[in-house]
């Protein structure tokens, strides 16, 4: 955070239906790979924007219920909604959705140890999934005893409890380490880990009734296991974030916009900025670059913060794909005059949508089927035509064989020779012959 | 006689387009909106045919600034044209309660189309 640093954009979030209700975002994140600032609000629904200007890009369902989470991979954008999570292209369509009768209260999740291929979701709940990334399927459940509400991956999976303390999972086996930290009183408000560093805000009791922000931030070592000395932030800690590129720069924000970088080694040290916000900060997140700062406020505004010059999201971007630009449509006349082939193809290669798969081979002139006398005589008339209640006994649009109809009730008997009706007769005796 | 070839070569040239177009829209009419959908999370605005019912409405659909229906027969021929080739281009689909907005290309598009038609063909096989 250097002395340049100011607010360089504000935006209103954009409201969650047509009736025109604004609430505040659930979560939200810097995307680690484009230049995009991803929103999930209170329905379910995740928005992106691009750039600093903080422009809308994409934006769609994920579940339903608060948005708890977002993780980045390189193909998309990981969702973690209380239900269910998501995958999508960060251009919007889907990849995969996973519901689980035993996914009930997510609330975060991590990547393990193999990289970027496989999730951990836990929540709420007694039981942690594991999700094969590239194909969407759950590859483990496990049986958990406690109930996780942030989760960050460093050397260790780092599992904030709802107690208050910090649980170390092995990344791979997601055993729980024997270490664990009591890092609150009350409630782990925010934690964030880092290569070596875990890093907590959080609550505790005061005068015995009321829950109040712990004046400091407190700081383990995951190398050696052990706590350092913690922190201390007079006017409460609200979010703490670790410095993306200075590892062991901390950046602790209050709930009145008050924002510290302080260093974890040399805590005497620090700078001090002022967010300008009416209302009270409710989330804040730094990006992977470590260039820009968003603080989001309980009005619905999302502040950015940043240097003029420098500010960037990610720390190596890839282009955001966007709409190609609309070419105006030719003009052309609805008519019967007019040959289809006026719009030309576009260059191709691969076979056509319109391919019709050969082995369809339908039965066409059959003759229309008839309407049952019984059921006319109960329609009303009007203007257009009949109407009444439809029989049960068939269902809408349903085919029906109105050759075979057709041929049923066909009873005429073939002409006979002679020679043949005089058999006939003979054999009638016998019974043989059936009437129909 | 050169000139009576003529003109049944361009006779055919206008007419070419004709089956194809059909048989476009014939596969596209049959898999929008059917009511055996209802319900089954793929249609649903989670599921990853979606993208097809709004692009429905982004062909046909199509609106001018004060929301009086534009009905244009270049649109919909380019836009057939496109998805039949499965074009590289993006378009960007916007839901009818503007919250969702997709950046898709037509041929992802197609790849949804064809996909959901080879569905209704043998249903049985992808159940």
């Amino acid at each position: 955070m250097d002395g340049d640093w100011e607010e360089v954009g504000r935006l209103l979030l954009p409201p969650s239906g047509p009736q025109g209700i604004t609430q505040p975002s659930s979560t939200f994140a810097f995307d680690t790979s484009q230049e995009l600032l991803w929103e999930g609000n209170q329905f379910g629904r995740v928005w992106s924007f691009y750039s600093t200007e903080l422009q809308k890009y994409t934006s769609f369902k994920c579940g339903d219920g608060p948005v708890r989470q977002l993780l980045f991979h390189e193909k998309g954008i990981i969702a973690l909604c209380p239900r269910s999570v998501h995958m999508a292209l960060r251009r919007g369509p889907p990849i995969w959705h996973i519901v689980h009768e035993e996914m009930k209260e997510l609330a975060c999740m991590s990547f393990t140890s193999r990289g970027n291929t496989e999730i951990l979701v836990a929540g709420l709940q007694d039981r942690m999934f594991t999700i094969d990334v590239e194909k969407g399927t759950i590859t483990r459940q496990i049986p958990s005893s406690d109930h996780y509400t942030i989760m960050k991956r460093s050397r260790y999976i780092c599992a904030a409890t709802g107690t208050g303390e910090i649980h170390l999972l092995d990344p791979k086996t997601f055993e729980l380490q024997e270490t664990k930290f009591k890092a609150h009183a009350l409630r782990i408000n925010d934690m964030d880990a880092q290569h070596d560093f875990v890093v907590t805000c959080g609550y505790a009791m005061r005068q015995g009734q009321i829950p109040m922000l712990d004046p400091m931030v407190n700081a383990f070592d995951l190398k050696n296991l052990k706590q350092m000395h913690s922190v201390s932030f007079p006017s409460g800690a609200a979010y703490v974030r670790l410095h993306p590129r200075l590892s062991s720069t901390i950046i602790i924000v209050s709930s009145y916009g008050q924002m510290h970088e302080v260093d974890l080694l040399n805590p005497d040290s620090s700078k001090f900025k002022q967010a300008n916000v009416l209302s009270y900060i409710s989330m804040v997140d730094m990006a992977p670059s470590g260039e820009a700062l968003v603080l989001a406020d309980t009005d619905c505004n999302l502040h950015l913060w940043g240097s003029r010059a420098k500010i960037r999201f990610a720390e190596i971007s890839t282009p955001v794909e966007f709409a190609d630009p609309e070419e105006t449509a030719a003009q052309v006349d609805w008519n019967t005059e007019t040959p289809l082939s006026s719009v030309g193809m576009p260059y191709y290669r691969e076979n056509l949508l319109s391919a019709w798969p050969s082995h369809l081979i339908f039965d066409v002139g059959a003759p229309p089927p008839k309407f049952d006398q019984h059921f006319m005589s109960k329609l009303n008339t009007a203007s257009f035509g009949y109407y009444g209640r439809v029989p049960t006994n068939v269902r809408r649009n349903q085919v029906e064989d109105t050759r075979a109809l057709e041929k049923a009730p066909i009873n005429l008997k073939t002409p006979k020779f002679l020679s043949e009706k005089a058999r006939e007769t003979t054999n009638d005796t016998a019974g043989e012959r059936r009437i129909s | 006689s050169l000139h009576a070839n003529d003109t049944l070569t361009s006779h055919l040239s206008r007419e070419l387009e004709n089956g194809r177009l059909f048989r476009l829209i014939a596969k596209l009419g049959t898999i929008n909106e059917r009511p055996e959908y209802e319900g089954n999370p793929k249609w649903s605005d989670v599921g990853d045919r979606y993208i097809l019912k709004l692009f429905r409405d982004y062909v046909f659909h199509q609106v001018n600034a004060e929301g009086r229906p534009v009905v244009n027969m270049g649109h919909i021929l380019e836009c057939m044209n496109k998805l039949d080739a499965g074009s590289t281009q993006q378009i960007k689909l916007v839901s009818r309660d503007e919250q969702d907005c997709f950046i898709v290309s037509y041929k992802e598009l197609k790849k949804q189309v064809e996909a959901a038609f080879q569905e209704l063909i043998k249903p049985e096989s992808t159940k």
